[in-house]
């Protein structure tokens, strides 16, 4: 159906680095197909290239060619492109251009001149598929994000193309609505004979109906073509360098057997058959190693705090001791008030009712100034933060509050600068950085002042493995030194590597405050929309088959 | 109540809406604004399904607005021709001409503000914008475009406050003095535009992937046609125009915009 | 419009969407000057009310993007609420024209900082004539109406050219612009250099 062959492309014409280099492959009818590689090695471009936005929207030069069904897409009508490929994309916000559900859908059927009576029948077939046939009327601004997605899906799914493209269709979702979503394309994948190109950095839960991987390397070109236990078996380290995420249960019987606690036939990419590829690992991989929070000095304390937003009750009734030098992790559900409880607590919001003690004083007596030498706040967006025009003044702003020597300031921003892996970096424009570096740049600028106590709202979130280790890393140091971490975050695996204390947020009221291997012993965190780590999860799943390759080492 | 304004073309709507407004510009005495304004509004009232709590809101403001219009009239205003012929308000002597004058201001603007709000209150607006399309062959192109970055207005508010807590969690103090302020602005605006735009590009790109070209060749999903009763509400609108000016020609009130001194 | 590109149009219109915004936003600033001074106090601000015209023409660089974004924006204000309703969108119309009038002039080759000044004026020209008819300047003395008109020029060429371009030129400078006339001729600049 696809063919591309010798593709390579330049965003301008005078650079000698091309976006993607010199490459090639098929894809055949029905066949499901896994696109992975680093941030910025040219994923995206070649979803352009796939769907005929590329080269009519390229200021660049590309050669090379593709065709679809034996038209090359250099001479091919935008509109019949789009019946015969459709793209699902990352963010939820920016796909639309209509206000409600129905519009949208019949957007795209008026496009290629569908006749009105098929349209209405078609938006209400394609509904029905995606299971948002309640929502027909309803305003898109007003559905949640894996509706949105869901609604992404059925504009294309109205088009009834050949080929399906989801370009990192459930990065911005959360865990439970990213399980909805892969569960709903693997139902229609089973109705419809589709090609799909799937292109993701979480791979749990796609990787089960996973024809083969492409991937591509930081450089743009092709690094391997097959299937992907066998590249993670006969070379594994090529893919990690890159950065690329294996999923979770991968990588841990990986490392285990790293450490020679773990033998496998061939590398597990589910714990479903995880029991039956490896044959031996040690039990004690499998355990804690964390300790538990120490009870220690109290920096930061809410008693019987309570919000209310437009009369609705955003946080309920929280206490809430904050030790110093602890690792807290927030999690609940979609809309629990993890976002808000931070924003109170760190003095960005006012609660309506309660108080909220910094070092024994009320937290709205604190001087502003004062104040945010000892609290420091990672926002969801790391744009919203910056306010200056490269990346050495950004980290240089709060110091510059104070009456530092320009010498110090230097000194103390390079130090920083190291701190985070960004040196080099120092004049950049902040915007013109990458996800994990803005990201990284974004908590440089909150710990250059020695704060504390540093807030930070899901700071993992879309990024891949190596940016997301190389934050976390940092994190862990910042700990180390003494500053209190809370965090909001939807990946249980952090949780149970790096926090020695977890809340669980329902409805705006804190309904578990323990240690993450306590929570993990609970009955059923299911029912708060959460999942359990990966080791828990294999733990259970042993336990249920009662597979016995687990042997505790003497 | 009947919903007949909100049944009405759009694109006939508006144009009635701005023929009126043009044709009202040209009228400078107190009589003729007045009677049309209480006109609209009673037939905004009786055939038109709107948000009235909005509507009163509105027009409280809008009075609010043309009473303080009407004091900078009286204020700032020219010499008059005969300056003795004057009219007492408040213990205030104010020559009568200047009332006129002031009042014919102050009424056109609150006519003009029933006759938008008339439009405003019964029309959807992608609806407007479709039959803008439909009749009036306005570019699939431009108005698609312009119906994507409305979509954005919600989200530049949500985005603006995240926006102002992360300036405020960096230290940034709140501006004194119209320096500052200028560079807080500007502050607020980079990033809030950037951010717009990458989506823009980025929405641009999704309806293209949708197959969306720009060419005026497609079909609707919703159709607008313009019937008899559209016609009906220009020819009327106009004849009440001006059945309104034979009566207040009659009165004797009734004035041309000579373009006064 | 065959000449423009999607994405083109998209930006225009929410640069539009938020100037609208900050349209709809300085007129309570307007009515306060006007409370103290008197119907003049509007025209040290005017300036503001262009624009997006200089903004969007600057960005984007093809015929109409001065005319259609203010038109765009002015519809925007109506719909948030703006009291003049419809009137308004004619307003933005006439604005529009004269500052696209400016562009025309150097036939949509050139937007130096002169340029866009003379776009900031030419639209406070227009927007004095319209003005003048619909809000019945005739009611003020000879001297002030004058007086209003040389301080809406000056507004137009300081807020609108000289901010409008330092806005835009530190919009180029995060990069987002990369893909439009702003953004390729700064790279232009820098790889010539």
């Amino acid at each position: 159906m696809i063919n591309v062959s010798n593709l390579s492309l330049w965003f301008h014409e005078d650079n000698d680095k091309p976006i993607i280099s010199n490459l090639s492959f098929q894809l055949d009818r029905g066949e499901t197909m896994l696109l992975l590689g680093p941030s910025g090695s040219g994923k995206s471009t070649l979803t352009h290239c796939l769907n005929g936005i590329y080269p009519r929207e390229l200021d660049g030069k590309m050669t090379g060619d593709v065709t679809i069904f034996g038209q090359s897409i250099h001479d091919a009508h935008p509109g019949t492109i789009s019946k015969q490929v459709g793209v699902v994309f990352q963010d939820p916000e920016s796909q639309f251009c209509m206000l409600t559900v129905e519009d949208e859908i019949a957007f795209g059927l008026e496009n290629i001149c569908t006749p009105p009576l098929e349209i209405s029948r078609k938006i209400d077939e394609v509904l029905q598929m995606v299971d948002l046939i309640d929502d027909k009327h309803s305003v898109i601004s007003s559905l949640s994000g894996g509706q949105k997605q869901k609604l992404a899906l059925a504009c294309v799914l109205a088009l009834e193309p050949e080929i399906l493209i989801l370009d990192e269709p459930t990065a911005n979702l959360d865990p439970q609505a990213t399980q909805e979503f892969i569960k709903t394309i693997q139902t229609i994948k089973q109705k419809k004979s589709m090609g799909i190109i799937v292109i993701e950095h979480q791979l749990e839960g796609w990787v089960s109906f996973i024809d083969r991987s492409f991937i591509l390397s930081k450089d743009g070109k092709c690094m391997y073509d097959g299937p992907l236990a066998r590249i993670i078996s006969d070379n594994k380290e090529s893919v990690l360098e890159e950065g690329i995420c294996l999923p979770k249960i991968t990588k841990l019987v990986l490392t285990a057997a790293e450490q020679n606690k773990a033998a496998y036939i061939s590398p597990p990419l589910t714990i479903k058959d995880t029991p039956s590829l490896v044959t031996y690992m040690d039990n004690s991989f499998l355990e804690k190693t964390i300790p538990a929070a120490h009870q220690a000095d109290i920096i930061l304390s809410a008693s019987r705090v309570t919000q209310n937003k437009k009369q609705k009750r955003v946080l309920h009734q929280i206490d809430f001791d904050l030790y110093e030098s602890s690792f807290v992790a927030i999690i609940g559900a979609n809309g629990s008030g993890k976002t808000s409880l931070t924003k109170v607590l760190s003095g960005i919001e006012a609660p309506t009712h309660g108080d909220i003690l910094l070092r024994q004083h009320p937290i709205r007596n604190w001087k502003e100034k004062l104040l945010r030498k000892e609290i420091g706040y990672v926002f969801q967006n790391p744009e919203h933060q910056f306010i200056t025009d490269t990346v050495f003044d950004e980290i240089a702003y709060s110091l510059r509050l104070h009456p530092y020597s320009e010498s110090y300031i230097e000194e103390k921003v390079h130090y920083t600068l190291v701190n985070c892996q960004l040196q080099g970096f120092e004049h950049r424009h902040p915007y013109s950085l990458s996800q994990g570096q803005k990201r990284r740049l974004s908590v440089a600028t909150m710990i250059v002042d020695e704060q504390k106590i540093l807030f930070l709202d899901e700071p993992t979130f879309g990024q891949d493995a190596a940016s997301t280790l190389k934050l976390m890393q940092m994190l862990k140091e910042r700990h180390a030194k003494g500053t209190s971490i809370i965090m909001v975050t939807h990946d249980m695996d952090i949780v149970d590597k790096y926090a020695d204390r977890v809340l669980v947020l329902e409805n705006g009221e804190i309904i578990r405050d323990q240690s993450p291997d306590q929570l993990w012993k609970d009955s059923d965190l299911r029912r708060w929309h959460l999942d359990y780590p990966t080791r828990i999860q294999l733990q259970q799943h042993l336990e249920v088959n009662q597979h016995d390759f687990a042997i505790k080492s003497t | 109540m009947t919903s007949l304004l909100n049944q009405l073309n759009p694109s006939i709507k508006a144009f009635t809406v701005i023929l009126l407004v043009c044709l009202l510009t040209f009228v400078f005495d107190p009589f003729t604004p007045l009677v049309y304004c209480l006109f609209t509004i009673l037939l905004t009232f009786v055939c038109g399904k709107i948000a009235w709590k909005r509507y009163m809101l509105y027009f409280l403001i809008i009075i609010l607005l043309s009473v303080g219009m009407l004091w900078t009239t009286l204020a700032f205003a020219d010499e008059p021709n005969r300056p003795h012929d004057t009219m007492e308000i408040l213990f205030w002597d104010i020559p009568k001409e200047d009332v006129t004058v002031a009042l014919a201001l102050t009424l056109r603007m609150l006519a003009f503000a029933s006759l938008s709000f008339m439009f405003i209150f019964t029309t959807n607006m992608v609806h407007f914008i479709l039959s803008l399309m439909q009749q009036c062959k306005l570019s699939p192109k431009l108005a698609y475009g312009v119906l994507a970055g409305y979509r954005f207005l919600p989200l530049m508010k949500d985005e603006l406050n995240q926006i102002r807590a992360a300036h405020q969690i960096r230290g940034v103090r709140r501006a004194n003095g119209i320096k500052e302020s200028i560079q807080q602005y500007k502050r607020y605006a980079i990033p809030l535009l950037a951010g717009a735009i990458r989506k823009a590009e980025r929405t641009a790109v999704a309806m293209e992937s949708k197959g969306f070209s720009g060419e005026r060749q497609r079909t609707f999903y919703r159709t607008f046609t313009v019937k008899w009763q559209d016609w009906t509400f220009l020819v009327g609108m106009l004849l009440l125009f001006f059945i309104i000016i034979m009566i207040s020609i009659k009165l004797g009130y009734f004035s041309w915009y000579k373009g006064q001194f | 419009m065959n000449n423009w590109k999607l994405k083109e149009i998209i930006v225009m219109s929410v640069l539009s969407v938020v100037f609208g915004i900050v349209y709809l936003a300085f007129l309570p600033i307007g009515k306060i000057l006007v409370s103290f001074m008197g119907p003049i106090g509007y025209d040290f601000i005017f300036g503001i009310w262009f624009i997006v015209s200089i903004i969007a023409a600057y960005i984007i660089r093809k015929p109409g993007a001065a005319f259609l974004s203010e038109t765009i924006a002015a519809t925007v204000e109506m719909l948030l609420g703006n009291a003049m309703g419809p009137i308004i969108i004619i307003t933005g119309i006439i604005q529009g024209l004269g500052a696209e009038a400016a562009f025309a002039l150097t036939k949509w080759k050139r937007y130096s900082l002169w340029v866009l000044m003379l776009a900031g004026v030419g639209a406070a020209i227009f927007s004095f004539v319209w003005g003048y008819f619909r809000s019945g300047y005739a009611a003020l003395s000879t001297p002030y109406i004058l007086g209003m008109l040389c301080i809406r020029m000056i507004s137009g060429a300081i807020i609108s050219g000289l901010l409008g371009k330092a806005i835009s030129d530190s919009l180029a400078k995060t990069g987002v612009l990369s893909s439009f006339a702003l953004g390729k001729q700064i790279r232009k600049e820098r790889s010539a250099s």
